[in-house]
């Protein structure tokens, strides 16, 4: 097994559980008496935690757990849900993921995590209630038990010395096998942070010299420090229950954050309290044994496996009455001694679990309880050496679907596109064969197998497109979030409904959307929704509503916005755009109302009094139409005042194969996107009229200005004229009107896998990208609208 | 090499690991009135620590890190 992909898993799959948890947050606070919402959630965080903990992530585990907590009272009843409580929660998972993005470039967490860890966690566990009921820590967990009240027997029969307050003494007797460990301990005590003293604790009787065994550790220490709970926790991961710890109370009126909140307080829990650790125990054996069925290979992972069980088993023993006690000591000995592989733990853990684990019998072997999530579900007669596939592959309980890394889709998406061009050399080939050597036979040939790929071909294009398709959804989920936050910031009440989130289009549309639909939500709820005095005054609801809804209509989807908000004002918008010289005043007054209103797609446009750090200068309605340009879509908008805005957006399902029309100037050839071209024509050169630099001839009645496209692109050459002295005109639309652009030639039509223009070439307007021809040739395809 | 082992005495030299726990022990039983010579030595593992403590051989020189020391003194205590 491979530990960077086993990371990998972890990342990918944690990444998952924090989306998963901060949708249901938001969900929870729609319907806080949901229970199934709840416990879904608590699922979710408890999975990410058991993740969490076989990678000691020791910081990001401690948020969790926090979390999770928290989240148990709130299920069991004890605390109620509140916004609150939501506030905390959110921004402890918006911590976890700076964690996780931290260990995604770095690997693993370092020290500098550990005190934003602590404050959210501690922050989680403010909220809840200290009570009888308080549940125990669970056995997994890194905190070291210290007890509050009675001085321990071994603290009182030391020196007084020993007690200070404000200092931390600990007892550390590593275990006798730990040198097999490869541990140290003499290292560790002496590594102890905060380390003010330090004493050997020898036995009574070392034993005959002849009989003493170097390796078996009877070394014990006492260790006197002043550093905090957290850096002790810390310091002694590896094995806190080797450590008995105490720190004398501060004397009444000094704060009591010297211990950390989540250290394990009774002494003697109470029956429901124990039953708790014992579910929780449980489910964690079970989570286990399923992580390590799904990596059963390599000594690692069953190194890993043993000490976790090991741990659970050590959790609970204190706990225990004497018998069980033994029974339980007897399980750790019998796990230390087993051979470090996954099939042998595995083996022992599943009938272990029925006698270690007393209370509710446990299904060890079988799949998913009800609690666990669909990480830990495994059919029960999957061979735990099977093979597990190829990092990116994860299959989810239940629904067939792989998880597969988009780089991997966007190469085959490249080679597809590559053969699609490759085969259109063989209706060439066809030819030579017939007119260059005379085969018509072959040439026949070629042309019916050409015919076969070509389907085929063809099949496999339209296969990897559908495969890139997404659900519009997946943009969809920001925008609880954003809503929820933005609207409480700015005091307004939001209603965010959304509809037809299964609607699919293009990855690369869906990716290019995101802003563009970021930016024109956050303008609803800037400028367009009131405050609810405002509202109410207007005899609206309080609450504002924000729609967002997709649909597909034919080869489009489209994407209504709409808000009841209070409209755009189209004299404000007039004065405005009159100000800011975009548009000469008696124009601007000539304007309709519904015209004047699309003033605010033109450049350089901002009417928000305050500019606001969410959407105001810089950011326009120009830069969202140019975005859903760039994608072959298009953005209407429609507003009535004192009621409501609506804007549409309309994209190109697929970004797949264009249609263009090949065209010649000044010796180069070009593509230009034959949705927009009206017609070609020829024009005589009489028929131009020239008004200063402009020229215009008149086509059915309509005068349509030319431009030609060697001055356009600065070509070296004049546009020729044909034997008739005519020159040839491709006329566009753009828009509502209609343009000349003046040619050399026309060179017919093909289908073309239009690729826009990356890297250093990328800046460059005038072009909506390449593409690659049959003969191996690169053609540049215009965009005639960022030309004109 | 941490361990030197001479007809009388023994020699820990630098770090002493877990294996020279092992060494010195054997060189301890074939030579119960044998000397352990400390005055090179910077640390050792708890198991060669235990060792010298459960045998008590005699001692030569002090180990130049003063923690060591301590440890192998009366108090075993390092403050």
């Amino acid at each position: 097994m491979n530990t960077s992909e086993v990371l990998d898993q972890f990342i990918l799959e944690a990444r998952d559980c924090l989306d998963a948890v901060g949708q249901r947050l938001l969900d929870i606070e729609r319907n806080p008496q949901d229970t199934t919402l709840l416990n879904d959630l608590f699922r979710t965080v408890h999975t990410l935690k058991g993740n969490c903990g076989l990678f000691e992530f020791t910081a990001l585990e401690r948020v969790v757990h926090a979390g999770e907590d928290l989240l148990e009272q709130v299920r069991s009843g004890q605390v109620q849900y509140s916004g609150e409580i939501a506030d905390a929660l959110l921004a402890a998972m918006d911590l976890s993921g700076e964690l996780i993005d931290a260990i995604a470039t770095h690997g693993q967490l370092g020290p500098a995590h550990d005190a934003p860890a602590l404050a959210a966690a501690s922050a989680l566990r403010r909220l809840i209630p200290a009570g009888p009921g308080a549940a125990a820590a669970s056995a997994a967990s890194a905190a070291l038990p210290a007890t509050a009240s009675a001085l321990p027997d071994w603290v009182q029969a030391l020196p007084g010395s020993w007690q200070a307050p404000g200092l931390c003494l600990i007892r550390y007797q590593p275990e006798p096998t730990c040198f097999f460990k490869g541990e140290d301990p003499l290292a560790l005590a002496r590594q102890t942070p905060g380390l003010r003293r330090l004493r050997l604790l020898t036995p009574a009787d070392w034993g005959r010299p002849e009989s003493f065994d170097c390796y078996d550790c009877r070394l014990g220490f006492l260790i006197l420090s002043d550093a905090d709970d957290a850096a002790l926790d810390h310091h002694f991961r590896y094995v806190p229950e080797q450590c008995d710890r105490f720190r004398p109370p501060r004397p009444a009126g000094v704060d009591a954050a010297a211990r950390p909140p989540g250290d394990e307080t009774p002494s003697d829990p109470a029956p429901a309290a124990l039953a708790r650790l014992r579910r929780r125990q449980q489910q964690l054996w079970t989570e286990q044994l399923s992580l390590l069925e799904r990596h059963p290979g390599g000594s690692s992972s069953a190194q890993a496996a043993r000490q976790v069980l090991d741990r659970l088993l050590a959790g609970l023993e204190p706990w225990l009455p004497a018998p069980e006690r033994t029974a339980v000591a007897a399980q750790r000995a019998a796990l230390a001694a087993l051979p470090l592989s996954g099939s042998a733990v595995i083996d022992w853990a599943r009938q272990a679990a029925d006698s270690a684990l007393t209370a509710t019998p446990v299904d060890g072997p079988t799949p998913a309880t009800s609690t666990s999530s669909a990480t830990a579900g495994r059919p029960a007669d999957r061979d735990p050496h099977a093979d597990d596939d190829s990092s990116t592959g994860a299959e989810r309980q239940g629904a067939r679907s792989l998880r597969v890394a988009q780089d991997k889709i966007d190469r085959l998406v490249d080679l597809i596109g590559e053969m699609v061009v490759a085969k259109n050399a063989l209706p060439y080939l066809a030819q030579r064969a017939e007119q260059h050597f005379g085969q018509r036979e072959l040439a026949r040939e070629i042309k019916n197998q050409y015919a076969v790929i070509n389907r085929i071909a063809e099949d496999m294009q339209h296969a990897i497109m559908q495969v890139r398709m997404m659900p519009v959804g997946t943009v969809f989920q920001r925008f609880g979030r954003l809503v929820r936050d933005l609207s409480r910031r700015l005091g307004k009440e939001v209603e965010l409904r959304v509809e037809g989130e299964d609607t699919e289009a293009d990855k690369n549309v869906i990716e290019s959307l995101a802003d563009p639909l970021i930016h024109v939500l956050r303008n609803s709820l800037d400028h367009g929704l009131e405050t609810p005095a405002v509202r109410i005054a207007a005899g609206k609801p309080a609450t504002g509503c924000l729609q967002v809804r997709a649909r597909q209509e034919g080869d489009r989807v489209l994407l209504d916005i709409e808000d009841d908000g209070a409209g755009i004002d189209p004299d404000r918008v007039r004065r405005k755009a009159v100000e800011r010289g975009l548009i000469p005043a008696d124009r601007a007054h000539a304007l309709s109302d519904a015209d004047a209103v699309q003033l605010v797609f033109l450049p350089g446009f901002s009417t928000a009094e305050q500019v606001s750090d969410l959407s105001g200068r810089g950011v326009g309605l120009d830069v969202v139409r140019a975005a859903v340009e760039r994608v072959n879509g298009s953005v209407s908008l429609r507003s009535q005042r004192g009621r409501g805005t609506q804007i549409q957006l309309s994209l190109p399902l697929s970004m797949a194969i264009t249609h263009v029309m090949m065209i010649r100037a000044g010796g180069c050839r070009f593509g230009v996107p034959m949705d927009l071209v009206l017609e070609t024509v020829r024009v005589a050169a009489d028929e131009i009229h020239h008004f200063k630099q402009a020229m215009t001839t008149v086509l059915r009645g309509r005068i349509v200005p030319l431009r030609a496209l060697h001055s356009l692109l600065a070509l070296e050459e004049e546009p020729r004229r044909n034997a008739e002295g005519e020159h040839a005109v491709l006329v566009l639309r753009l828009g509502q009107e209609a343009i000349g652009l003046i040619v050399d030639e026309f060179e017919g039509t093909n289908d073309i896998i239009l690729r826009p223009l990356e890297g250093v070439l990328g800046g460059l307007r005038g072009f909506a990208g390449s593409a690659l021809m049959g003969d191996g040739s690169v053609l540049m395809v215009l965009n005639p609208k960022e030309m004109l | 090499m941490p361990v030197r082992a001479l007809k009388t005495v023994i020699k820990l030299e630098g770090h002493a690991d877990a294996e020279a726990a092992e060494t010195v022990l054997t060189w301890l039983r074939q030579h119960p009135a044998g000397v352990v010579d400390l005055s090179r030595c910077e640390g050792m593992h708890t198991a060669l620590l235990q060792t010298l403590l459960a045998l008590r051989p005699t001692l030569r020189g002090q180990p130049s890190e003063p923690g060591l020391a301590a440890l192998l003194g009366p108090n075993q205590e390092i403050t």
